[in-house]
């Protein structure tokens, strides 16, 4: 096994067909990351939601705990 | 034969409790096979005689079709589990599983689309395997709109688990259809994306990328369904007490 | 004599409803005839190019004219409730849809049917395609009624359920169109066209066994709830 080009040049240049190649594996490196990072993303988001959710039904709670 | 283990695999809970404890070491595994994979196709596998070096995004194109197909059975099948045991976490499944794989299949179309314009000169040609992706991606597309069309969630997950069967029960049809029209039509040229015999050399990091992409896909539906869980469990006490700790951490941290 | 278990009385009960509003069985026709004369104009008059393109084209506009027609399937049924009251009642309603199908088609695949060697005519079809294309045609509609019938069913509680619909079933249509399209080719290039069409047949024997019972399981998801 060994590196089929003679150089780094040479690698992004893939005698031509470069551009086809390496956009390939950009888009398909983007989508990819795009479908992990995501979720993470809606995670926090739907965390934060609950928890404003939460702190709310506190302050009713504690609203009417007073009010009575 | 008791079959506790399967009841309580559909519980939400213990999904996301025990998929919190495992999907790190899953995470670094699959960016392991996938950055070996790549840097091994792409920098130390032999380029094709004929082909030359677009040959390369073969190790892209071919996971990718792999898992749309795979996915799309496993959404089904997930619908399935739901329908028959009435398995909310399998619903869940499924409605993750039905963007994940419509995105796969696009991707699969994409660098078929990429793979084809220095290969054989244009970026698309009507062939068997083409286009019953290209039709695979509208199932995926049917099933995605059936899911938000409807107020009900519960007549959504069981409208989309009924058309996710008919889809799979029709993929066999569609794709044998497709195959036989195009043996009839298709001019005497190599079939596209076709790689009749490969060597060792070329399959082995073929092989370790279509093993990262179905690590990749898990992750990825596992990250969806539990952010799924969370969203749809948020009034229970254990997803309550999650968020307390979670908003904790982060506080603390600040 | 052997009950029908309600085929013929929901056959004869659609019939008499879509008689009462006949001009809603002329449009998908209009359609087809009018769509077609979209070809010569937007690719191509040449008779030698549009007889190769024939029954391909055909197919296509029957496809087209066929989506268009089958929102009225359930959806008046459904406004009015009585959709509701046939799901309610306790006898087995295969039959019943299988009837509500057959008239569907008794009313849109047959007459374009029919009419589809007028565009044969229009399109310059070599006589050796007219015979098959109409078999395939008339087994083929049926298949396209059936599926149709199902993605009424899946959509018809939606407000704007057409395009949903056609969404759905457009990729079940495809081997439909491949193997209907193949019959009337395969007979003008001089093959063995009942090959095609036993295909086409034998998706119509599954559809008719399979795509009832699922009709029914879907109406009652989407309609009582």
């Amino acid at each position: 096994m060994n590196f089929q080009f003679d150089n780094v040049s040479g690698m992004l240049h893939m005698a031509g067909h470069g551009i086809y190649v390496w956009t390939a594996v950009l888009v398909t490196l983007a989508l990819i990351a795009w479908l992990i990072i995501n979720p993470l993303l809606q995670r926090r988001r739907v965390i934060k939601e609950i928890a404003q959710d939460v702190s709310r039904e506190q302050l009713r709670q504690n609203a009417s705990g007073e009010s009575v | 034969m008791n079959w506790n283990w399967f009841y309580r695999m559909g519980s939400p809970r213990w999904f996301y409790e025990s998929t919190s404890r495992w999907l790190p070491w899953f995470g670094a595994l699959t960016v392991l096979l996938l950055v070996s994979g790549l840097v091994w196709g792409l920098a130390f596998a032999p380029q094709d005689a004929k082909q030359g070096n677009s040959f390369r995004i073969i190790y892209l194109h071919v996971p990718a079709s792999f898992l749309a197909l795979a996915g799309y059975f496993l959404m089904a099948a997930a619908g399935a589990i739901g329908l028959i045991w009435k398995m909310k976490l399998s619903y869940m499944v499924m409605k993750c599983a039905a963007p994940l794989g419509a995105v796969l299949t696009f991707l699969a179309l994409f660098t078929g689309a990429v793979w084809g314009k220095p290969t054989w000169g244009s970026y698309w040609v009507w062939d068997a395997r083409v286009t019953s992706m290209l039709i695979l991606l509208f199932l995926y597309m049917g099933v995605l709109a059936l899911q938000y069309a409807f107020d009900s969630k519960d007549v959504a997950n069981k409208a989309s688990a009924i058309l996710a069967l008919v889809g799979t029960v029709n993929i066999p049809i569609i794709y044998k259809s497709v195959d036989w029209w195009f043996t009839l039509h298709q001019p005497a040229t190599i079939r596209f994306t076709e790689a009749p015999s490969m060597h060792p050399d070329m399959f082995q990091p073929l092989l370790v990328m279509i093993l990262g992409f179905y690590c990749f896909y898990a992750v990825a539906l596992i990250l969806s369904v539990r952010v799924e869980i969370l969203s749809r469990e948020r009034k229970t006490s254990w997803v309550r007490s999650l968020v307390k700790q979670a908003t904790h951490n982060s506080l603390g941290a600040e | 004599m052997i009950s029908n278990m309600g085929f013929l009385a929901f056959l004869r009960r659609d019939l008499r409803l879509i008689n009462r509003r006949r001009g809603e069985v002329a449009s998908p026709l209009i359609f087809f005839l009018m769509a077609a004369t979209f070809v010569p104009l937007g690719i191509t008059p040449d008779a030698e190019l549009l007889k190769n393109i024939a029954p391909g084209i055909i197919w296509v506009m029957a496809l087209l004219a066929t989506l268009l027609s089958v929102d009225s399937l359930f959806a008046s049924d459904y406004q009015d409730g009585s959709l509701e009251q046939m799901l309610i009642s306790p006898q087995l309603l295969v039959m019943p849809v299988l009837g509500k199908v057959t008239a569907h088609w008794l009313t849109t695949g047959l007459p374009l049917t029919l009419v589809s060697p007028l565009l044969g005519l229009l399109f310059s079809l070599p006589t050796a395609g007219y015979l098959p294309m109409m078999a395939g045609l008339a087994v083929g509609t049926g298949c396209l009624s059936l599926l149709a019938a199902l993605g009424a069913a899946l959509t018809v509680s939606l407000q704007r359920g057409s395009l949903l619909l056609t969404l759905i079933v457009m990729p079940l249509y495809m081997p439909i169109i491949i193997f209907g399209s193949a019959t009337a080719q395969y007979s003008i290039e001089g093959l063995a066209w009942s090959g095609p069409l036993a295909i086409l047949g034998a998706m119509l024997a599954v559809a008719i066994a399979l795509c009832p019972l699922a009709i029914v399981t879907v109406l009652r998801l989407t309609t009582i709830n």
